[in-house]
C-alpha cells in the first residue's frame, strides 16, 4: 500500500495547487476542480481484501497534514476541503476517519475562528458538518507509530514549499506591541536625559530621535519588497512551464540519476550552447525536489548526463538517447526478461543502490 | 474554565500533549490519564458521544454562532453537500480506461499486471486479519450496563513473540490488542497469548490420558510488565513471585538508577507514564519476553466495538502453518516422541488418534519404550 504514497500525494497536491491559482477559498471552486478531475475515482478499482480500507487510510494520511501549519490558510481550506470529499467520497463502511492529534486541535480551534471572524460560512460549514458526521479521531500522535523509521520517510514528509507563505520573520519580531514598547523605553529615556542634564548635552544623541518611525518604515519598505519580489517571481512562473510540466521534469530528473552512473558522453557543441540556458533552473528543482536529504550538488557526471537526456527528450528522438545510454536500454529490455515480478516504481527501477 | 486554573495548570497541560520525541519513530512520554482530561477539556461532549446530534439543533446553534439567516444556511447546504461530489452514475470497480489521476494510472498498471497471473491471488491470511478486524466493528454490547462511557481511551498495543521459533525468526511476528485507558494491566496480560504458557511439562507417555490439566500457564504464574522504569509485577495469586526481582539485583549491582516495582493488577493505563511507539516489555514463564509497542490511544468512536466485555480485544494475530501429524498428514500434533522405535524420526510428532493407534492397545497398555510428551502447536492459536 505504501507505493500509492507518492502517487496519491502528486494528485493532492495537483488538486491543491489548482485551487490556491484560483486565489479563493470558496468550496463552489474547489468543487469545480474536484469534479473536473474526477477526484472520487481516486478510490475505483477492482479491489483486493482490505485493499479499499487501507487505501482510504493511507489517502486521509497524505492529506490531514495539509489542513495545518505551516500551510497558508488557503491551502489549510483547500485541505479541509479535500478531507471532507475524501472522507465522503471512501467505499468502506464504517468509513475510515481523519486522525487529528491533542497537539494540532489548538491549530484546528484557531483555523475554526479565523474562518468564522472572515465569515468564510462555506469553511465553517463544512469542518462542523466533519465534527457531527464523527469524522476524527482525537489521538496523541497524528499517526501510529511501530517504532520503526523508514528509510524515505524524509522525503515522504517533506513539506510542499509552493503551499507556505514566504518567510516573514523581520515582521514577526517588529509587532505593534514592540513597537508601542520600545517607543516607552525610548521616551523614558529622553526623559531620565532631560532629568539629569539642564541642558541637552549633543554628546549624549546616540540614539536617533525618531527610532520608532524608522524602524517601522524600514519594515514597511522590506515587506512592500518582498511581495513585489514574489508577484515578479510568480509572473515568470507562469511564463515558464506549467506545474505539471515541472513535476513531470523532476519525474523525468529522477530518472536520469537513477541511470546516470554510467558513462560519460561528449555532447556536439551546438547543443551544448542551446542547453545553456535550460541547466540551470532545472537544476535547482534537482536539487530541491529529487534529492532533498543530500544538499550536495550532482556530481559533474550526472549534470551532463542530465543535459544530454533533456537533449534527447527535447530533440524528440528516443533514439538519440539510446545511442548515448546503453543502460537506458538494457533497462528497457530488462522486464520483458522478468515479467513475472511487478515493478512499482518504473522510472526509478534501475538505481544501482 | 477560569484563566486562573489555565496558567496553572500549564505546565502540567504542555507535558502532557504528546509531540514527536523523534520524528515518525515514538512521542514523548506523558501521563495517559492526565492527556485524556485534557482532550475531554477542549472537545465538546457532542463531538465524542455515542449519538448523532439532532440536525435542527446543529443548524439553529451553526445559524446564531455565524449570525446568518435561515436562508443562507439552506443555500450553504446546498452548495457543500456531499452528493455534488460524485460525477454521474459510475462503477467504482471499473476503472477509467485513460485516466488522468497518477493513483490510478498506478492502480491500472498494477490491476493489468494482476490480470495476467495465473494464480488465485487472494491472500487467505490477509482476508482472515481483515476479518479479525472488522468482526466487532460497531458492536453493541447487550445489556446497556457493558455500554464503554463516552470519552473512554482506547489503546493499541503490538506485542511482538519472542523469537522462540527459529522459523519466526525472519517474520515478526505479533498480535495486536485494543485495551480501555480504565482497565488493568493484568487484563492486558490475561489477554496475551504465547505458546509457552501452554507447554505441558512431563513425561506421559504411561498416563497419557493424565495430560491436559497441567498447563504452564496455571502453574507458573508469574508474570511483570516492564514500563517505563517500573516493573509491574503479578501478585494476584499466592504463587506468584516477583520475578523481577533478577533483573533488579542485577541492575542495582551494577550502578543502574532504582528501579521501581508495583503490581499489575493495582494499576490501571490511565495511571501510567508511557511513550506511544516506544518498545516496552513483558515478561512471563520466567524467560519468556515480549517487546510490547503502543501504537496509538485515541477516544472511543461510536464505530468501535462498544461492548466492555470483549474488551481487550484481538484485533490482529500472526498466522503460524501448523505442524502436521507425521502419519496422517492431516491433524495438528499433539504429542512428541523421542527414543520411538515405532516412530520413523526422533523426536516425532502426532496427533492425538495417530498416537494412541500406534502405541497403545486396545486396552490402553502401552507398547513397546518410548517417551512422549504433550506438543503444543504454535499454531494453536490461529
Ligand atoms: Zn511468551
Ligand atoms: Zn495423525
Amino acid at each position: 500500500m505504501e507505493h500509492f504514497r507518492e502517487p496519491v500525494k502528486t494528485d493532492c497536491e495537483e488538486l491543491l495547487a489548482r485551487f490556491q491559482a484560483t486565489e479563493s477559498v470558496r468550496y463552489e471552486q474547489f468543487l469545480e476542480i474536484w469534479r473536473d478531475m474526477n477526484f472520487s475515482s481516486i478510490y475505483y478499482g477492482k479491489p483486493e481484501p482490505s485493499e479499499r480500507r487501507r487505501f482510504a487510510r493511507l489517502i486521509l494520511s497524505v492529506v490531514s497534514p495539509y489542513f495545518f501549519p505551516p500551510y497558508t490558510f488557503q491551502i489549510r481550506v483547500g485541505g479541509l476541503f479535500l478531507l471532507y470529499g475524501l472522507f465522503n467520497s471512501q467505499l468502506v463502511t464504517p468509513r475510515e476517519k481523519i486522525r487529528v492529534s491533542l497537539k494540532d486541535w489548538k491549530d484546528v480551534m484557531q483555523f475554526q475562528r479565523d474562518a468564522v471572524n472572515a465569515q468564510h460560512y462555506d469553511v465553517v460549514y463544512i469542518f462542523r458538518k466533519l465534527l457531527t458526521d464523527k469524522a476524527f479521531y482525537f489521538t496523541a500522535m497524528p499517526i501510529p507509530l511501530f517504532y520503526r523509521e523508514k528509510k524515505e520517510d524524509g522525503r515522504k514528509m517533506k513539506i510542499c514549499e509552493e503551499f507556505v507563505d514566504p518567510s516573514s520573520r523581520p515582521q514577526e519580531l517588529v509587532t505593534t506591541d514592540m513597537l508601542e514598547e520600545i517607543a516607552n523605553i525610548h521616551e523614558h529615556y529622553e526623559g531620565l536625559k532631560k532629568s539629569v542634564f539642564a541642558e541637552p548635552d549633543p554628546n549624549l544623541d546616540l540614539i536617533q530621535k525618531n527610532l520608532v518611525p524608522k524602524l517601522n518604515g524600514a519594515i514597511l519598505t522590506y515587506s512592500n519588497w518582498q511581495w513585489n519580489r514574489t508577484e515578479s517571481e510568480q509572473q515568470d512562473d507562469e511564463e515558464g512551464p506549467s506545474n505539471q510540466e515541472s513535476s513531470r521534469r523532476a519525474q523525468l530528473l529522477a530518472s536520469i540519476k537513477s541511470r546516470s552512473y554510467g558513462q560519460a558522453v561528449e555532447a556536439s557543441k551546438s547543443r551544448r550552447h542551446r542547453q545553456t540556458q535550460l541547466v540551470p533552473a532545472a537544476e535547482a528543482e534537482f536539487s530541491l525536489k529529487v534529492t532533498p536529504k543530500k544538499k550536495r550538488k550532482p556530481s559533474l557526471k550526472t549534470r551532463t548526463q542530465y543535459r544530454f537526456n533533456t537533449q534527447g527528450n527535447e530533440s524528440e528522438g528516443l533514439n538519440v538517447t539510446r545511442v548515448w545510454c546503453m543502460s537506458a536500454v538494457k533497462e528497457e529490455k530488462a522486464p520483458e526478461k522478468r515479467k513475472k515480478k511487478f515493478n512499482w516504481n518504473p522510472e526509478k527501477s534501475s538505481d544501482p543502490t | 474554565m477560569a484563566e486562573g486554573s489555565v496558567l496553572m495548570h500549564e505546565d502540567e497541560q504542555h507535558e502532557n500533549v504528546p509531540a514527536f520525541e523523534f520524528v515518525n519513530v515514538n512521542s514523548t512520554e506523558f501521563h495517559i490519564g492526565t492527556f485524556r482530561d485534557l482532550w475531554l477539556e477542549v472537545l465538546n461532549p457532542e463531538v465524542y458521544s455515542h449519538c448523532a446530534t439532532a440536525p435542527e439543533v446543529e443548524d439553529v446553534e451553526f445559524i446564531e454562532e455565524m449570525g446568518i439567516e435561515p436562508k443562507t444556511l439552506e443555500e450553504l447546504k446546498h452548495i457543500c453537500g456531499a452528493d455534488s461530489l460524485k460525477r454521474g452514475h459510475e462503477d467504482p470497480d471499473s476503472l477509467p480506461s485513460d485516466p488522468h489521476l497518477s493513483t490510478l494510472k498506478l492502480r491500472k498498471r498494477r490491476q493489468d499486471y494482476k490480470e495476467t497471473l495465473t494464480r488465485d491471488t487472494l491472500d487467505r491470511h490477509e482476508v482472515y486479519a481483515n476479518e479479525l478486524e472488522m468482526i466487532s466493528v460497531g458492536k453493541k454490547p447487550e445489556s446497556p450496563g457493558d455500554l464503554i462511557p463516552e470519552g473512554e481511551m482506547v489503546l493499541t498495543f503490538n506485542i511482538m513473540y519472542p523469537v522462540l521459533f527459529q522459523r519466526f525468526k525472519r517474520v515478526r511476528a505479533f498480535q495486536t490488542v485494543h485495551v480501555l485507558g480504565s482497565q488493568r494491566l493484568t487484563e492486558l496480560r490475561d489477554a496475551i497469548c504465547c505458546v509457552s504458557d501452554l507447554q505441558v511439562f512431563g513425561e506421559f507417555s504411561s498416563t497419557p490420558d493424565m495430560v491436559p490439566q497441567f498447563i504452564s500457564k496455571d502453574h507458573y504464574k508469574s508474570a511483570f510488565f516492564f514500563f517505563n522504569g517500573t516493573f509491574f509485577n503479578d501478585t494476584r495469586f499466592p504463587e506468584c513471585r516477583d520475578i523481577s526481582e533478577t533483573t533488579r539485583e542485577w541492575a542495582r549491582s551494577r550502578g543502574f538508577p532504582h528501579f521501581r516495582t508495583a503490581k499489575m493488577e493495582d494499576a490501571s493505563f490511565y495511571d501510567l507514564r508511557m511513550k506511544v511507539g516506544f518498545p516496552y516489555y513483558y515478561t512471563h514463564q520466567g524467560d519468556c519476553e515480549h517487546v510490547l509497542i503502543l501504537t496509538d490511544i485515541r477516544l472511543v468512536h461510536q464505530d468501535d466495538c462498544l461492548d466492555v466485555k470483549l474488551y481487550p480485544l484481538i484485533t490482529h494475530k500472526h498466522r503460524v502453518v501448523t505442524r502436521k501429524c507425521s502419519v496422517c498428514h492431516l491433524y495438528i500434533s499433539r504429542w512428541i516422541t523421542s527414543s520411538d522405535a515405532l516412530a520413523p524420526t526422533d523426536p516425532c510428532l502426532f496427533c492425538d488418534q495417530c498416537f494412541r493407534m500406534f502405541h497403545y492397545d486396545d486396552e490402553g497398555n502401552k507398547l513397546g519404550d518410548f517417551l512422549a510428551y504433550a506438543y503444543v502447536d504454535p499454531g494453536t492459536f490461529n
